[in-house]
């Protein structure tokens, strides 16, 4: 395929690789060293990688489009046909992943439903309906426990146990698939983009699997990459990222691949995503908002005089209108 | 050390191997009371804590008749060994539980690690199939006061210092940051805590597979918390389900003799006029 043109048979085709990366973007009037960067103190240059730019908005494409993929391959999916209602795919997420699962699902045939915990925005509940899959929404989370988010992950794992023939679980918190599909491509693409000068990866943690297959590829390249993740702080309200505490429900976590986590009172990333809109003209989503407040605090305290960051922006404002109103609510339309 | 009436508890294991027996009835209590309707371990009836294990009119638990009907709709007889199980470790499981026990069943139990750990292990079935038991002629016992705190009491443990009183709720309850977690229907007028109580938050009491700690560390957890053993404890939280739980921990695996669960909790002391709170924010 011509990614030139961008000319394609079908939107699969437009699913990020490292010949058709998502845009990293330099950062530059909110750049935190601006100061000696102008002074010539530091070349420091810092990147966006916009993931909102893959085809069904998020970072999540890349993973969700493999587990589908490897499902496919090794035949535990199937479509209606007849009498047979077929075997689609169930999976707790937060989102990002199961809009990018209902998308693919969709449009290859396949029946989706997804199990989100309440507080997940209504936009992505409802972009969930409009890519076409079931909606169950679980009431988790109400009081701080060890096995948080049990509920949304419990009843993806109730259809698949109970309907085996009707269901598969790709479980996106245990799926290898998912890390690998950050090896195969988001690590590969931040090295062809920085033309391996990159010396920073600055990214959340959710499932994990963006941190783990990106840093497992990078610091293959160069064991130099400092990979820094950024977390909210407790009991934060922050959609689709985890702090520490709330990691117990993913398998693919890897803390020695992380050089330090910083937590970030989770407030700064609304604040954040004000000023990436209004003054990089950068259309981040809370999570993106969060990473780089992050990045700014580490980048202030170490003031590096050379290297290149790159910060993983997961998806865009536009799925976060009700909780941007609600945590900045001067934003709100006046009646 | 071993827990106190370990009897109180079974396993996985054990519920496995006792699948079908006749005598041996399987109860799911879950906050989401949509899951039982997915899948649940066969043979189990459910109920909804919602419609089903309080009174529909005043705020109260279920009254004595009505727990008879339930039980007996469900094809529960009094001899039979009950084993109560649920989502979120077992919340409102615990709180069943506590209300066999308040009406004289003799024998319940509670599986250790809930819906969460049995779903956790590969191999354990599942079924969408309601299962039907024919209806028995239940008769509870008038209820068990012993186990139950009333606001009297609790105001009085916090004047005098009578008894332990356990604040269960996340800190951010405890100190008065917020009144309850986000997004509850269930409220208060005020947010804090009852003067004295002492917190330690449910969550403390389980690893995470869902299973209990063991007795020494539940012990420490609690004694650091500036519990006194050998004191009458009273437990509470925001509707008395979480309370459960830790009053099944405090009576079943530390064999607290005098314990008690405030099942009104915060939404009935946070919204009494003139009684006194304690704010830490």
């Amino acid at each position: 395929m011509d990614h030139s043109a961008r000319v394609y048979d079908n939107v699969f085709e437009m699913l990020p690789t490292e010949e058709n990366p998502s845009p990293a973007v330099r950062i530059n009037a909110l750049h935190p060293l601006r100061e000696d960067v102008d002074a010539g103190r530091s070349r420091y240059e810092l990147f966006a990688k916009l993931e909102w730019m893959n085809p069904f908005g998020s970072v999540k494409d890349r993973a969700a489009w493999e587990m589908i993929r490897e499902a496919e391959e090794r035949g535990e999916l199937r479509r209606a046909a007849g009498g047979d209602e077929g075997r689609g795919i169930v999976e707790p997420t937060s989102g990002n992943t199961g809009i990018s699962l209902a998308a693919i699902a969709s449009a290859r045939g396949y029946s989706m439903r997804a199990i989100v915990p309440e507080k997940v925005p209504l936009e992505k509940k409802v972009m969930l309906r409009i890519a076409g899959a079931e909606l169950d929404v679980m009431t988790d989370a109400m009081c701080p426990s060890p096995g948080m988010g049990e509920g949304s992950i419990g009843m993806a794992k109730t259809y698949s146990r109970t309907y085996p023939n009707r269901y598969l679980m790709l479980n996106q918190y245990e799926n290898q698939t998912n890390f690998k599909a950050h090896i195969r491509t988001t690590g590969p693409e931040i090295w062809r983009q920085t033309s391996g000068r990159v010396t920073h990866l600055f990214t959340s943690l959710g499932t994990c699997g963006t941190v783990t297959g990106t840093a497992t590829f990078l610091k293959q390249k160069n064991p130099k990459i400092k990979v820094i993740a950024l977390q909210p702080s407790a009991g934060h309200d922050v959609p689709g990222i985890r702090n520490r505490e709330e990691l117990g429900v993913t398998k693919l976590f890897d803390p020695s691949l992380i050089d330090e986590i910083i937590e970030v009172p989770f407030e700064r990333a609304y604040t954040a995503v004000l000023e990436l809109c209004r003054r990089e003209g950068l259309f981040a989503g809370p999570s993106s908002g969060l990473i780089f407040d992050g990045a700014r605090s580490y980048l202030a305290r170490e003031r590096p005089a050379d290297g290149v960051g790159v910060m993983m922006f997961c998806d865009n404002v536009f799925k976060y209108v009700s909780s941007m109103v609600k945590h900045a609510p001067d934003l709100a339309p006046q009646e | 050390m071993s827990y106190a009436h370990a009897d109180a508890l079974v396993s996985t294991d054990w519920v496995a191997q006792n699948l079908g027996k006749d005598n041996i009835r399987l109860v799911e209590i879950d906050v989401d009371t949509k899951q039982y309707d997915v899948g649940h371990i066969p043979g189990a009836v459910t109920f909804n804590w919602t419609t089903q294990l309080q009174d529909q009119v005043r705020r109260d638990i279920l009254s004595k008749e009505d727990f008879e009907k339930l039980m007996s709709d469900a094809g529960i007889r009094e001899t039979d060994t009950v084993v109560v199980y649920g989502d979120h470790n077992n919340w409102f499981a615990a709180y069943g539980f506590w209300l066999m026990k308040l009406y004289g069943h003799r024998d319940v139990r509670l599986m250790n690690g809930g819906r969460v750990k049995w779903l956790a292990e590969e191999g354990r079935p599942l079924t969408g199939e309601k299962p039907s038991f024919p209806r028995s002629n239940y008769r509870a016992k008038d209820p068990d006061t012993s186990i139950r705190a009333r606001v009297m009491e609790v105001l009085e443990a916090s004047s005098k210092g009578s008894a332990n009183l356990i604040d269960v709720r996340s800190t951010d309850e405890y100190t008065g940051k917020v009144i309850a977690p986000p997004g509850m229907n269930e409220t208060a007028q005020r947010a804090g805590h009852v003067p004295g109580a002492r917190s330690v938050p449910w969550s403390l009491t389980v690893n995470q597979d869902g299973t209990f700690k063991g007795p020494d560390e539940l012990r420490a957890l609690y004694r650091s918390a500036g519990w006194v053993e050998g004191k009458p404890s009273i437990a509470y939280c925001r509707i008395g389900e979480r309370s459960s739980h830790t009053w099944f921990v405090l009576k079943y695996l530390l064999g607290v003799k005098d314990c008690k669960n405030y099942d009104g909790s915060w939404t009935e002391y946070g919204n009494l006029i003139g009684a006194p709170i304690e704010k830490n924010v």
